[in-house]
């Protein structure tokens, strides 16, 4: 089988083969999984209210697929897009409170902007501290993403905090808020799906058929064939550190301007750690990475609908982790079964 | 033919509860927090089952599932429960769609000027639940320092530390016991884990009563004050706890939240500083079905069950009978409106603990 007819392969009967072992699961709770499993699909698509909301929630899951991706393919791996999400949505928010006066035609690309640069600013801390010193992305990251955390946290309830309840900033200007594409009841379908589809198309147009995408990937596949080549990698490392970020931070940003509307201090959620499935669910390329997104945000929304079927919410953890192993384990398989050939040859 | 009449009635009322259904909506923390959602679930499942209702429970993932779940529940119950603060724009951006299904809205304060005719909203007044903690805490300290950990410091978990730190603060004047507080928070409501780190720090650092208001955090509160008295009892048995804290007059100890949490650690978890969430569970969804439903905010405190201590059934033989005397007439006073505890950050710096002479 030629490898981009396995790219399809392996994801589809991943599902399959999950959805089979979680059914298994469900019969040992005492439930009827063809219930549970209509009552899943219904959840996910079996309303215009259930369509937007796979929507809404798959829009964040694509750019810090992305975001993971992009780093992957760079030979970065950036556990660092919650922290990155988060920091592009509270300063990307901290813009648009205050920007009431300029028209939406401005405000809305502009607000995305700052949410893109305060993202990549701030992967690009632990791109430059890897270049410079060494230091491993992944701990570094790791660290920032608890700075980013706390930080939020106290301006969500400090600087910017108003009113009672929930730890949240105030509402974004008009301006800034993205249209609705549909409006279902008190759920708006947010445009920010159409700048996460852009912006896959965009970072594959960047890594496939452009010279830096080209000096990205080759840093990601051997830095020291590279460099030898004459890829300044250090220049290289913190360049796609800050793409990456910028994202992550664009995922947060257009969480605020089409969902929440305002920032609010646990707004991730998670979503950057869920990156990093669905790069590799997505085999870290763009197009695959907005399909992974949207099987994972399906998941996720029809597995509301289970719960009514008395199926906990949980049983969509085990599917999505028995997608993520099989999705794992076949690389495995397929880089012995490489292996072996080539011992044959030699 | 009055008969008929109240047969055709009894048929009337079982085909309306056959149509009557409750959805509960939990935040992020979801079932199993053993506070909260738990609390409001317990309350709204005995009324449910009372009035022969179905009940349901929708769990949340992350915060932009609330209005989607806010909104199946509503297309399908008369009555939707929202729990936690954090829910508290989705429940009215979702109610003003649903203008015939009742709203209850457990710890959520209406944004300003917002009332709707079929929201009602329950809210505490923590600050008298913490003040018991904090009172006992006081009390019961060897070391002279207490602790406290927080959730996110949202007003509700704010509203508990006014009260702790009161309780303590009036225990301390009264008795001339100097004592020091230690806070922290925890910034999640979710994770024992760090629950459980923060509450060890605070041992580490001298305290050996830390009251945990973090919700489903303060579980990992609990089992880091279990471990803690185990090592120092070499037991975990209730006898061994009580026989070794009466020769030694020193242990660990937490304060448990919102629900009776004794239970966890018997022994462990001097008292918990409680909320009436049930019963606000409870009259949220009898209120819908006897029609007494009135839009609105609630605030329910020691008068109206909405605050106190949870009964102490494992560890009152520890805590000096004074110390509960003291506290029964002091629930007078703040019953009676003699003590005010305060609400506000402002308030509780200008508290002055007024003289109190115990007539015993």
């Amino acid at each position: 089988m030629s490898s981009k007819l396995w790219a399809f392969v392996v994801p589809i009967v991943s599902v399959i083969i999950a959805l089979l072992i979680s059914s298994i699961v469900i019969v040992l709770i005492g439930q009827n999984p063809i219930v549970a499993y209509t009552a899943l699909f219904r959840g996910a698509f079996g309303s215009k209210l259930a369509i937007a909301s796979v929507v809404i929630k798959s829009t964040p899951l694509i750019l810090t697929g992305l975001a993971v991706g992009f780093g992957f393919r760079a030979g970065l791996f950036n556990i660092g897009a919650e922290g990155q999400m988060v920091m592009g949505a509270m300063i990307g928010t901290a813009f648009a409170i205050n920007v009431a006066w300029m028209p939406a035609v401005f405000a809305i690309p502009l607000t995305m902007v700052v949410g893109m640069i305060a993202g990549a600013g701030y992967a690009a801390i632990a791109g430059f501290l890897k270049a410079k010193t060494g230091a491993h992305e992944v701990v570094t990251t790791i660290m920032l993403n608890w700075i980013a955390e706390y930080l939020s946290s106290y301006v969500v309830t400090v600087p910017m905090g108003v009113g009672f309840g929930t730890p949240k900033s105030p509402e974004i200007a008009n301006s800034t808020k993205l249209p609705p594409l549909i409006t279902v009841q008190a759920t708006e379908l947010t445009s920010g799906i159409i700048v996460a589809i852009i912006a896959a198309i965009v970072i594959y147009i960047i890594l496939e058929k452009t010279t830096k995408g080209y000096e990205l990937k080759g840093t990601g596949f051997n830095p020291y064939a590279a460099e030898y080549g004459g890829i300044k990698i250090s220049q290289n490392i913190v360049l796609a550190m800050a793409i990456s970020g910028a994202l992550a931070g664009l995922a947060g940003t257009l969480e605020v301007m089409g969902v929440h509307h305002r920032f609010l201090g646990t707004l991730s959620g998670g979503k950057g750690f869920d990156g990093i499935s669905i790069a590799l669910i997505g085999q870290n390329h763009p197009i695959g990475i907005i399909f992974a997104a949207l099987l994972m945000g399906s998941l996720r929304t029809g597995s509301n609908e289970m719960q009514f079927a008395g199926v906990p919410k949980h049983i969509i953890l085990i599917v999505q982790a028995i997608i993520i192993f099989l999705v794992a384990a076949d690389r495995i398989v397929r880089t012995m079964f490489i292996r072996k050939k080539k011992v044959k040859v030699s | 033919m009055r008969k008929v009449l109240v047969a055709i009635l009894l048929v009337a009322a079982v085909v309306f509860a056959l149509g009557f259904k409750v959805i509960m909506v939990t935040d992020v923390g979801g079932l199993g927090d053993k506070s909260f959602n738990d609390g409001t679930w317990e309350g709204a499942l005995r009324a449910a089952k009372e009035i022969g209702a179905e009940a349901q429970v929708i769990q949340s993932y992350e915060q932009a599932d609330y209005i989607p779940n806010l909104t199946k529940a509503a297309q399908q119950a008369d009555v939707v429960f929202a729990v936690g603060f954090m829910m508290t724009d989705a429940l009215f951006k979702v109610a003003k769609q649903f203008p015939n299904t009742y709203f209850v809205g457990i710890d959520i304060t209406p944004p300003e000027g917002q009332t709707l005719p079929n929201v009602v909203c329950y809210i505490f007044k923590e600050e008298q639940a913490g003040f018991y903690a904090g009172y006992i805490a006081a009390a019961m300290t060897s070391t002279g320092k207490i602790g406290f950990v927080g959730g996110i410091p949202i007003p509700p978990v704010e509203r508990f530390r006014y009260g702790f730190e009161v309780g303590a603060r009036i225990y301390s004047t009264l008795h001339k016991k100097k004592v020091e507080i230690l806070r922290g928070y925890t910034n999640d409501f979710e994770d024992p884990k760090k629950g459980k780190d923060l509450t060890l720090a605070q041992y580490a650092q001298g305290a050996d009563i830390v009251f945990l208001a973090a919700g489903a955090c303060g579980n990992g509160g609990i089992e880091a004050a279990k471990e803690k008295m185990v090592a120092l009892v070499g037991s975990d048995k209730l006898v061994d706890i009580i026989d070794y804290y009466t020769k030694n007059k020193k242990g660990y100890f937490a304060i448990g939240v919102d629900v009776d949490q004794d239970y966890m650690a018997p022994g462990v978890v001097l008292c918990s500083a409680t909320k009436g969430i049930s019963s606000a569970g409870y009259y949220g969804v009898k209120a819908a079905w006897e029609g007494t439903f009135e839009g609105g905010l609630k605030i329910l405190g020691i008068k109206e069950d909405g605050a106190g201590v949870s009964p102490m059934k494992y560890t009152k033989g520890m805590i000096p009978n004074i110390v509960i005397a003291e506290l029964e007439y002091l629930t007078k006073l703040i019953k009676d409106g003699k003590i005010v505890i305060p609400d506000t950050e402002d308030k509780l710096k200008a508290f002055q603990v007024p003289s109190i002479t115990f007539p015993f």
